[in-house]
């Protein structure tokens, strides 16, 4: 505390000379003379109680005048619970709040839930900018987003810190951080800050520029949680994951169907973490929903609506085993590769390609190994499935020639088509780059033949990807909701090794987040997108309404997304047809524990964001009012002075 | 009577206000209030027919009018001014009490009714009356006996200038009566007994023993001086009141204190007037703040039976 702090404060001791007035005032009434005083009345307790509840008014009136006398001389040096941006050199500031959306932000507290408390805290700091300093808001929900890209209007910040609400998503706290500096880097403003108003029920804050700073440390308080992260049914059975923050959390609860009496429950284990637990259920019950009984700080994640038994990515891998399998023998080299993505996908084996559409329901994706022909049957039925949202990917080999009569490999490539030996070593890698570092792995294949694609064959599809003599390797092709993509090897080690880089397995991965994304799994973890294409007509009932669609700009062209912050139960319509969805929460949200605020943070908090509150405009109209009241007051007496004075000699005169 | 002390050290003791000096401003009272000779306002037997008015039981059979009596059938009396001269005896409080001045007020209760007895001894003095004066309560009273002429006047505002307002006579029946006495022996058949007082403080009795100077044909005004605080009590909040005599003090709210305040002020007048009236007397109240004219014209009227 300065000198100028306590010398202002000092003031405030002159509190005393009102009260010490006060008391010698109270003390004694001055003694009149008053020769007919035989004929008044005695009242000494009516005559000292009124005199003591004016005289406490106008006490207190006084004393709360000097008070704030004191504090308007001492601010802004006074520090208050209130947050405010502290100026260094009373320059103008860039700042990004990151406020975390996030589950656990859901979870409640003494003064509502830590998401309340933070945005009430951004509110506080927004209060507290003045014109000329820059302000961003980044959502730390995952995926992070830029909620206002940093601007100076402040009524727009305002209105867009108005609009946030929480959400069940999972945290992604580097990356709302990393958006934030580089959203801030761009600022002119000298004095850049990044604040976090966030559980940090992450990873540890990534270091680095501008410093971040933590006003509000009570957030990282633990809040004893456990919660449903997602349930499935299979036939009789209902599967459920269920994650608790601590024992404490666990211990006596019960995992039951919601609204069943005599159901079977099953008791969770008194331990932190993860727990999967199995219930059986009335296969004719529909949409069943699961509960946590008894309470935490988190009400929302104890029930749980339970997802369709096709929950899962169905995969259909049409294959021949004795071409497609590798020479030790097992199951054919998709499948091998499906099951090393540990993508949970559902793999389906087919010895043919369906011709009824029906039986493709369950997939997403459709891969083909070395196709020998597709009958028009088959056509239809992968053409309708692929409208519908799927993904189909032919890995085309040496049969690709060997089409019976009436059969093609339309949809992927119009015509006949050769399987050609060639020179080329391997990959374009650059033209494959889009597929991450794996991409390198495939300079070099060993090729010893390829589908020759031409441009024409492709049925105007997109080259993804091309051998090193720029031969088309990999095309895509948008159908209705859904893609084709033509590879121009097939999975067999006997043309080339490619199923043996690591560049083919990111190559499947893609292809399943892909039918992942397009299809649209009945289950999905709250914040991921959903896409449909952009001439669809697709509405989606959400827990709180309709959800708004946005524009995605996909390879294809652009596409209708739809993000479903929250956990719970979705209806999609997509032109005439519905869809049950079920958004579920993602493990990790409910495991990992706040941890306290690093000593970078703590210190930028302490020279930063938060701290000192000028409130000298607010303790002025205090003043003001606070006199403005004492005039008031003395008025009031005056005028029954007055009247008092005149009742008497308008009654003299009467008689 | 008491030793004179030094007219500059009385001057000092009592603040006359706005009414010194006495002399001069009695003189203009009374030349407000009269110019001339002054009649005698005595009616009953005389040589000057002074008007009539109605018979009551006990008037002389011998003055009622006959011819009012024939022609209108109503019992009347004639009476007559007499042309004698009328003693004017003055009673003047000197208690303690007739020095209170209150806040505003332009001078002590005392100083007025000094003030409203110098005028109505120049006036009586200048109708050719004589004039006494005696005191209840005070120090340094000065007792005339009855006198007229130029020097009545100067002697009685001389009284009046000496006298200090100091006595305690709130318990002293037997000050009072004896004062009362000494008036009643000056004051003959047809005398004019003028007592002024602010009537508080007063011993128990007071009331019977003043009014007993009405009887056997004398004309008894009694005139009631009280400060402007006393008859408006405009204070506020909380006070503490002290009483000039006796030990009283009242601690109370002003406000609710106040009606029945001025409640007991008018009862106490009115207990008065109701025994002076039935004593052939009257009863004025004034203020110190009121004009010492119109005061001494009430007077005169009360002992003319106009009031």
């Amino acid at each position: 505390m300065s000198f100028l702090v306590a010398a202002a404060l000092g003031v405030g001791l002159f509190v005393v000379i009102p009260i010490a007035a006060h008391l010698l005032r109270r003390g004694r009434v001055r003694e009149r003379a008053f020769p007919p005083a035989a004929l008044v009345l005695a009242a000494r307790s009516s005559a000292r109680e009124r005199a003591r509840v004016e005289d406490r008014l106008l006490l207190l009136l006084r004393a709360l005048v000097i008070v704030c006398l004191a504090l308007i001389g001492a601010t802004p040096f006074v520090r208050c619970s209130r947050l405010s941006l502290a100026r260094t050199s009373g320059a103008s500031v860039a700042f990004a709040l990151v406020l975390d959306d996030s589950h656990s932000m859901r979870a409640e507290g003494a003064g509502g839930t830590r998401f309340e408390r933070a945005a009430r805290a951004a509110r506080e700091l927004l209060a507290s900018a003045r014109e000329g300093d820059a302000i961003a808001i980044v959502l730390a929900g995952k995926p992070a987003r830029l909620a206002l890209a940093a601007t100076t209007d402040l009524s727009a910040a305002r209105r867009a810190l108005a609009e946030l609400s929480e959400s069940d998503r999972s945290t992604d706290l580097d990356g709302a951080v990393g958006l934030a500096r580089s959203t801030l880097a761009g600022m002119p403003q000298h004095d850049k800050r990044v604040v976090v108003l966030s559980d940090l029920a992450a990873g540890p804050l990534p270091e680095g520029q501008p410093p971040l700073s933590v006003p509000v440390p009570e957030l990282t308080n633990l809040r004893e949680n456990c919660g449903i992260c997602w349930a499935e049914r299979h036939g009789r059975r209902i599967e459920a994951q269920v994650a608790c923050t601590s024992a404490a959390a666990a211990s006596g609860r019960t995992l039951s169907l919601t609204g069943s009496k005599g159901a079977a429950s099953v008791a969770l284990s008194a331990r932190s973490g993860v727990q999967e637990l199995g219930l059986d259920a009335d296969p004719k019950l529909e949409r069943p929903e699961l509960e946590l009984n008894g309470g935490d700080s988190l009400a929302s994640d104890d029930h749980s609506a339970v997802a369709a038994e096709s929950a899962a990515l169905g995969v259909a891998v049409v294959a021949d085993a004795a071409n497609a399998s590798a020479e030790t023998g097992g199951a054919p080299v998709l499948e091998q590769a499906l099951a090393a993505l540990q993508s949970n996908a559902l793999v389906h084996p087919l010895a043919l390609l369906p011709d009824d559409p029906s039986e493709l329901h369950g997939s997403a994706l459709v891969l083909l190994d070395d196709p020998g022909g597709i009958t028009p049957e088959a056509r239809s039925a992968l053409s309708a499935f692929v409208e519908q949202g799927g993904v189909a990917v032919a890995f085309l080999g040496p049969r690709a020639e060997q089409t019976p009569l009436g059969a093609t490999l339309e949809p992927f490539v119009h015509g006949a088509l050769h399987w050609e030996s060639t020179k080329a070593a391997g990959l374009d890698d650059s033209s494959l780059s889009w597929l991450g570092p794996e991409a390198a792995s495939a300079r070099e294949l060993g090729l010893h033949g390829r589908a020759g694609l031409a441009a024409a064959d492709l049925l105007g599809a997109k080259v993804l990807a091309t051998f090193s003599d720029h031969q088309p390797f990999l095309s895509e092709r948008t159908l209705g909701r859904g893609a084709i993509f033509t590879v121009a090897l097939p999975t067999s080690l006997e043309p080339s090794d490619f199923p043996l880089r690591p560049a083919f397995l990111a190559l499947l991965d893609y292809f399943v987040r892909e039918a992942s994304t397009r299809r649209g799994v009945t289950q999905s973890i709250a914040g991921s997108e959903w896409l449909f294409p952009a001439n669809a007509n697709v509405a989606v009932d959400g827990p709180r309404g309709k959800l708004a669609p946005s524009e995605h700009a996909a390879a294809g062209g652009a596409q209708k997304a739809f993000t479903p912050g929250l956990a719970g139960r979705y209806v999609v319509h997509i032109d005439d047809k519905r869809e049950d969805r079920v958004v579920t929460l993602e493990a990790s949200e409910l495991t990992t524990l706040p941890q306290k605020p690093p000593n970078s943070a703590a210190l930028a908090r302490e020279g930063g964001a938060a701290g000192r509150v000028d409130a000298s405009p607010e303790l002025g109209f205090i003043v003001l009012l606070l006199l403005g009241l004492e005039l008031g007051l003395r008025a009031y007496r005056r005028r029954a002075r007055d009247r008092a004075t005149s009742a008497p000699a308008r009654l003299s005169r009467a008689g | 009577m008491s030793d004179s002390p030094p007219r500059t050290e009385l001057r000092r003791a009592l603040d006359w206000g706005k009414l010194a000096p006495l002399r001069l401003h009695a003189k203009s009272v009374a030349d407000g209030v009269y110019a001339g000779g002054h009649r005698s306002r005595r009616r009953g037997a005389g040589i000057e027919f002074g008007g009539q008015r109605n018979y009551v039981p006990g008037d002389d059979l011998r003055f009622i009018d006959r011819h009012a009596l024939l022609r209108h059938g109503h019992l009347l009396v004639r009476q007559f001014e007499t042309e004698t001269d009328r003693t004017l005896c003055l009673l003047i409080d000197a208690s303690a009490s007739m020095s209170f001045r209150g806040d505003g007020a332009p001078a002590p209760k005392y100083a007025f009714a000094a003030l409203i007895a110098a005028a109505l001894t120049k006036i009586a003095v200048g109708s050719g009356d004589r004039v006494s004066l005696d005191w209840f309560g005070g120090e340094r009273t000065v007792e005339l006996a009855t006198a007229g002429g130029r020097e009545a006047f100067e002697r009685v505002v001389g009284a009046l200038e000496t006298a200090q307002p100091s006595s305690d006579l709130h318990m002293d029946l037997r000050a009072l009566e004896r004062a009362v006495a000494r008036v009643e022996r000056r004051a003959l058949r047809g005398s004019s007994v003028v007592v002024l007082s602010d009537l508080i403080d007063l011993p128990d009795g007071a009331i019977e023993a003043v009014s007993a100077l009405g009887v056997r044909g004398k004309t008894l005004v009694a005139l009631r001086v009280l400060d402007p605080t006393e008859l408006s009590f405009p204070f506020t909040g909380p006070v503490h009141l002290r009483a000039v005599e006796g030990e009283t003090r009242v601690e109370t709210d002003a406000a609710s204190a106040r009606p029945a305040y001025l409640a007991a002020l008018a009862a106490q007048a009115h207990a008065w007037s109701e025994r002076l009236v039935a004593r052939n007397g009257s009863l004025i109240q004034a203020s110190t703040s009121d004009d010492p004219v119109r005061t001494v014209r009430n007077v005169l009227d009360a002992l003319a039976g106009r009031a």
